[in-house]
């Protein structure tokens, strides 16, 4: 038997409805030659070989291998090329089994058992036919049936929980969520199928499992949509999954024994593969078990892509890459264990003078950028490197000053410099204060909150300014005790209250893991269980409080005893572990809170380092190599792999220098890239081929309009002139609308994405209308009224001033032309009255206020 | 990310085309209005007037005394209000109410909701949640959801504008857009930003003139940008200049522009502002109604002061009339408009008042059943839901949840609470509702 798929054919197939496609296929046949399918011509290359997957290889080499009835092996065949690509062919190769009937292969080579015996199967591209044209290439393996007849006894975790799984049965929105769903109840993703089954046998009074007539269950007609069901049809009565869970009514349900092995691990195939644009790529999952034993789990996994702009993926496991170079990661889940498939995509252009690399950074990037055939954009001028590096520093626009002397500046150095004199202000350590102040949870709930407010953010930004390293910074965050007056990043434990928010924040915030859903179940997309989420909460089981030496203000200390969580699920008693880590048996005198900071901060710790350079790398390219950048796990791979442990092994191996590798970051070429795409990475989100701008900071943009209309800032309670990112706690949010309609964060969550940098039409009308800003443009002592009362520099001379003080570059002779004709610009005249100029003042005004609404000012680009 | 399960399975049915659209739109991170508006009309999806107005009374009413009187109580409990009959027979209320009487055949009253908490707050009203163990970024208000789930239907009008102002007891403004952002925040026309909405200080001429002069500078190109911000700060500065030229917006606020006989049924509010809540401006119903005619999708009023801790009845007897004007006005509005199946309306407050009559003639805060009233939407009306204790002071039967109240508004508006999912904080993806599902009674 043999089976030819050609791509024309799933086309049709895809787009003809069922009555047509019979007779279209057959016309198709005639008028199509089998190797020109959809320009796809597979002699444009060389294909030099095939090779058959069949499952994890043995000692023995490649076998397929298919034992018992219920057996099947999803095959991939990869083509080889002559200039070292690899294509997947599954879907377009001839397959010919083996003689005598032992089995059956679907078209997209899926491989179930008929018969036991031995035998090879091929699989071959033919040669074109006619005329000259490649070789026919084949690859063959040996094959083995064994049971073909003999259905085993089901095994319900390993077999029938994953159906349910699969079909989305005990999804969160339907019998999964807690509670179930009218009366009937799965464990979430079926992470419990001990209770599953319970609930699936023995409630309800058995009515919904019916052995001695299995299609009658409620179950199954439930599932088929036979009697109505809420959710609808789940499953097709002649589907596999529908035979499977009829075959374990009919055996009386059973359970499988405690001593049946269990999923350890998954493995999917391939692991990745760099594919071109639109391509298509067949996936294989394959479960290993505790008895060392592997199955094909193919059809049973679940499958979902980091990005839903770059592919697809079906219920079989076939992936669908769209037209968006780049990488993607595929997401497999099968009974709680996760893998990932990587896909890159190249653009395929010629990446030839690439800017010259200056560190490691940049090596990085530009191997993957070559890799992916996209040429980088030119590095960015002078004055837009000052102006982009002074606000992602220092948090404020670059003064007229420094723009004129560097400038003027000729030394090859400069741009180090410049990144070495904005890390020594101390105007750098008030920026990253104003960051880490609203993720350390810095707020003033209560007015006497304000002294520990104060005295917090004080100490956050004298970390900064004197370099702590970061791991001695986060132990004296972790392991604080004392009183707030005498220690201040007490103040974190008060607003961050019990072990379970205590632990959460710290998993998000300083190891970028998510592990809040490990609270209530083991987590959808990741290895943590409850046994995990337990064991860490225990670090911070012993922390004591008492009331402290001010009003509102408390005393952290370390509760004397042995520091233990108990699981909510099992009630197991559990000593504190870190993550992927044994537990420890800490002695009772011992703060447990220090052994998770030593354990952390090791440098051999997978997450703490890589966590924190993946934030600052967000902080400064706008997307961090793992995004949302506290979301690091191995389902949300990085786009760069590489270039995350090249920046993490550096920062340990700096003693966790927070400077260190600012300077790195900052100094890389990559950094400097000019925002403007070439022709071929406008589209590019991922990989750093040009620098994505972003929106300014509701701080930094109050205070640069500030700077630009040349009024003072005033904050109740706080001296004349202090600036925005100076702020020392959230409690101004609420009287300054600006502030609050840009999304300055309310230091109510350890997530930067708090800080909203979405655009709205109160942001909008605030700009361009308000009441506040407008004063400010016209005040007296502002710079619209000083220029127009300046005689001694003509306009031009002034223009420049603004456009260096708004832009930090000079205006380009249009504009220029713009701003002096509006200056020159003659008022209609009324009432008989002769034609007049507009008033100086007011002319300025109006090209301060159309400064500050321009995207350039706007956006750090 | 917006997630609407039952999308990666097999077999997905439930989801109606215009959520599978959203998915596309919004999955690209954030409100981007001009993809969502270009995704709209590119599908030809007919654009429906689907909203809810959401009338908040702050302080909580006495629910005894407005429209589930206890005639089989004590005096000191039952109080001096008479029931009177309604057009439904069997349903009474208060014979203050009697507008409202004339069309019960258009509402549902609730009698049992009983799961309110003692705070006085909008949190629960708003959000249909309770302020404490929220999620991390906090729960957003119901209208913040709706803004983030459908957008925005007209590129003039925003999806969500609360009219009510900042009031001086600070938790009567406590709910907020949470874990979904400012960009889902409400418009307030009445609140912080209301001084941007006319022009500060500049003749329409001059803004004209910066218009030009900043359409000349603003010359870095969106293409800049991929993720989208850049073309929708652009697409909001088009909509403040139409705001503060002439629009639509302002159009929908103003209800003077509205037929005189339709002005003259709404009546005359009470600009006052009252105790430490809102004015009675049973106008700011008129405008609720001619903004979701306009395109917004949920629009929020806040009305009176209900906290009647001293004089229940001359209190009541000076409130009651114009809650009466204002929420038949509005429901028979919406009838006459073709408009009942489009629009829910819900009157409510934070919680019910004690049965018993305190010393100073008034009633305390009673959370334990609060009374609610419905209408339009295209829910069955005429009729009454739970009932209380003989006493007013615990449901009979059927307790309600807030929750289900905001499954059935969510129902209303074509968003399935057992499917859509917004992620909080920590990503965890949140439902709109803790479970409950929308009130078979009324759908």
């Amino acid at each position: 038997m043999a089976y030819h798929s050609s791509n024309s054919f799933r086309l049709i197939r895809a787009i003809a409805p069922t009555g047509l496609r019979r007779v279209v296929f057959a016309v198709l046949l005639v008028l199509s030659t089998p190797h020109l399918a959809r320009g796809e011509s597979p002699s444009a290359e060389s294909l030099k070989s095939l090779e058959i997957y069949a499952g994890v290889p043995s000692s023995t080499g490649s076998m397929l291998q298919l034992r018992g009835a219920d057996s099947q092996r999803q095959l991939i065949v990869t083509g080889h090329y002559a200039s070292g690509k690899a294509k997947d062919l599954t879907r377009t190769v001839v397959f010919t089994t083996p003689e005598g009937g032992l089995l059956k292969i679907g078209p997209n080579g899926l491989v179930t058992p008929l018969k036991d015996g031995v035998g090879t199967l091929t699989a071959s591209v033919p040669s074109s036919g006619a005329g000259p044209g490649p070789e026919a290439v084949s690859a063959t393996i040996p094959v083995q049936v064994v049971g073909a007849d003999k259905a085993l006894p089901v095994n319900f975790p390993n077999q029938i929980a994953p159906i349910f799984t699969k079909a989305g049965c005990n999804s969160g929105g339907c019998h999964g969520k807690s509670g179930g769903q009218n009366g009937f109840r799965l464990s979430l993703l079926g992470f419990e199928p001990a209770e599953d089954y319970e609930h699936l046998v023995s409630e309800s009074r058995g009515r919904r499992l019916f052995p001695a007539a299995p299609d009658h269950s409620l179950l199954l007609e439930k599932a088929i949509s036979s009697v109505p069901h809420g959710g609808g049809k789940r499953l097709e009565a002649d589907s596999a999954d529908y035979r499977m869970l009829r075959r374990w009514i009919a055996q009386g349900m059973p359970y499988g024994n405690s001593t049946d092995p269990v999923v350890t691990r998954i493995e999917v195939f391939p692991k990745e593969r760099v594919a071109a644009l639109g391509a298509e790529q067949q996936l294989a999952v394959i479960a290993h078990y505790s008895d060392g034993s592997s199955e094909d789990a193919t059809q049973s996994s679940l499958y979902e892509p980091n990005d839903k702009e770059m592919a697809k993926v079906d219920a079989s496991g076939l992936v669908k890459l769209y037209q968006q170079p780049g990488d993607v990661g595929i997401m497999v889940r099968y009974q709680g264990k996760v893998a990932v498939f990587r896909a890159t995509i190249p653009l395929g252009a010629e990446v030839n003078d690439l800017p010259p690399a200056r560190n490691f950074i940049d090596s990085l990037v530009f191997k993957k950028l070559k890799q992916l055939g996209m040429p980088p954009s030119s590095v960015c001028d002078d004055p837009t490197f000052l102006r982009r590096v002074t606000i992602d520093i220092a948090g404020r626009l670059p003064t007229i000053e420094e723009s004129t002397l560097f400038a003027s500046d000729t030394s090859a150095e400069k741009r180090d410099r410049v990144i070495q004199r904005l890390l020594d202000s101390s105007e750098y350590a008030e920026y990253f204060a104003n960051k880490w102040a609203a993720l350390l949870r810095n707020k003033r709930n209560e007015a006497t909150h304000k002294h520990g407010t104060y005295l917090f953010h004080d100490w956050i930004r004298e970390s900064l300014l004197a370099n702590k390293p970061y791991d001695v910074f986060v132990r004296e965050v972790l392991a604080a005790s004392g009183d707030i007056g005498r220690n201040p990043p007490v103040a974190w434990y008060r607003q961050v209250k019990n072990s379970t928010s205590q632990l959460e924040d710290t998993a998000q915030l300083f190891l970028g893991v998510r592990l809040q859903c490990a609270q209530c179940h083991h987590h959808p997309y990741e290895r943590w269980s409850q046994q995990d989420y337990y064991s860490f909460s225990a670090f911070f089981s012993q922390v004591g409080r008492k009331p402290g030496s001010q009003p509102g203000e408390e005393m952290v200390f370390h509760k004397r005893g042995v520091a233990k969580a108990t699981n909510k699920k099992n009630k197991e008693e559990l000593r504190p572990a870190g993550l992927g880590n044994a537990p420890l048996e800490l002695p009772p005198e011992q703060d447990p809170r220090n052994s998770l900071v030593d354990w952390m901060a090791a440098s051999d710790n997978p997450f703490f380092a890589k966590s924190l350079v993946n934030r600052y790398w967000k902080h400064f390219f706008n997307r961090g190599l793992v995004d949302p950048e506290d979301d690091i796990r191995e389902t949300n791979p990085p786009s760069n792999p590489e270039l995350l442990d090249a920046l993490a092994s550096h920062f340990v191996a700096s003693k966790y220098d927070l400077k260190e590798l600012i300077r790195k970051l900052c100094g890389s070429t990559v950094y400097q890239l000019s925002s403007e795409p070439n022709e071929f990475n406008t589209n590019d989100k991922q990989n750093f081929s040009r620098y994505y701008p972003k929106r300014i900071n509701a701080e930094v943009l109050y205070d640069a309009i500030h700077l630009i209309t040349g009024a003072e800032t005033k904050f109740d309670g706080l001296p004349e002139g202090t600036r925005a990112v100076q702020l020392p706690d959230n409690s101004f949010n609420a009287s300054v609308y600006f502030l609050n309609v840009f999304g300055r964060p309310d230091s109510s969550s350890s997530c930067e994405c708090e800080r909203s940098q979405d655009a709205s039409l109160a942001q909008s009308l605030h700009l361009l209308n308000a009441k506040d800003l407008q004063e400010k443009i016209a005040a007296d002592k502002g710079r619209a009224a000083s220029l127009a009362g300046d005689f001694k520099r003509d306009d031009e001379t002034k223009i420049r001033e603004l456009y260096l003080a708004a832009f930090s570059r000079q205006p380009d002779p249009l504009e220029m032309k713009v701003a002096i004709g509006h200056l020159e610009k003659k008022l209609p005249s009324k009432e008989g009255k002769p034609e007049e100029t507009i008033p100086k003042r007011r002319a300025y005004e109006d090209v301060i206020w159309a400064l500050l609404n321009t995207k350039e000012f706007l956006f750090n680009h | 990310m917006l997630t609407i399960h039952g999308q990666r399975h097999r077999f997905c049915d439930g989801v109606s085309r215009r959520n599978f659209l959203k998915v596309g739109a919004l999955g690209l991170g954030g409100l981007n209005l001009a993809q969502l508006l270009q995704a709209e009309s590119g599908s030809g999806i007919r654009r429906s007037h689907k909203s809810v107005i959401m009338i908040y009374l702050p302080g909580g009413p006495p629910h005894q005394d407005t429209f589930d009187l206890k005639m089989d109580a004590p005096l000191e409990i039952r109080g001096e209000f008479k029931p009177i009959p309604t057009r439904v027979p069997g349903i009474q209320v208060c014979e203050l109410l009697p507008r409202i009487a004339a069309i019960t055949d258009k509402l549902t009253l609730i009698r049992s909701i009983s799961d309110a908490v003692d705070d006085h707050s909008d949190f629960m009203c708003m959000t249909g949640r309770t302020k404490r163990n929220q999620p991390p970024g906090g729960w957003p208000a119901f209208g913040s959801v709706v803004s983030r789930v459908l957008g925005a239907q007209d590129p003039s009008i925003p999806p969500f504008v609360g009219l009510e102002p900042t009031m001086q007891h600070r938790p009567y403004n406590a709910s907020g857009p949470g874990y979904l952002g400012v960009s889902n925040r409400s418009f307030r026309p009445a609140g912080d930003g209301k001084s941007d909405m006319v022009l500060n200080g500049v003749t329409a001429e001059r803004l004209a003139d910066r218009r030009s002069l900043l359409t000349s500078f603003d010359t870095l190109r969106r293409e800049l940008d991929s993720s989208g911000l850049m073309e929708g700060l652009d697409s909001f500065n088009q909509q403040a200049f139409g705001m503060l030229t002439s629009s639509k917006l302002l159009e929908a606020l103003d209800f003077q522009k509205e037929d005189k006989r339709v002005i003259e049924r709404f009546g005359k509010g009470d600009p006052r502002v009252h105790g430490d809540a809102a004015p009675m401006l049973t106008e700011q119903f008129l405008v609720a109604r001619r903004l979701v005619e306009a395109g917004a999708r949920c629009v929020t009023v806040a009305f009176g002061f209900w906290d009647y801790h001293g004089n229940n009845y001359q209190n009541a007897r000076a409130d009651l009339p114009l809650l009466d004007q204002g929420v038949s006005a509005l429901v028979e509005d919406l009838h006459d408009r073709g408009l009942d199946k489009e629009v829910s309306v819900i009157v409510w407050g934070e919680f019910g008042r004690s049965p018993k009559i305190n010393k100073d003639a008034g009633r305390d805060p009673w959370p334990r059943v609060s009374a609610a009233l419905l209408a339009c939407g295209g829910m069955k009306h005429g009729q009454v839901i739970g009932s209380t204790d003989r006493m007013g002071g615990e449901p009979a039967d059927r307790p309600v949840q807030f929750g289900e109240v905001f499954a059935t508004l969510y129902h209303n508006l074509g968003i399935d609470v057992s499917k859509v999912t917004l992620p909080d904080h920590s990503g965890r993806p949140q439902f709109l509702v803790d479970g409950q599902l929308p009130m078979k009674e009324l759908i």
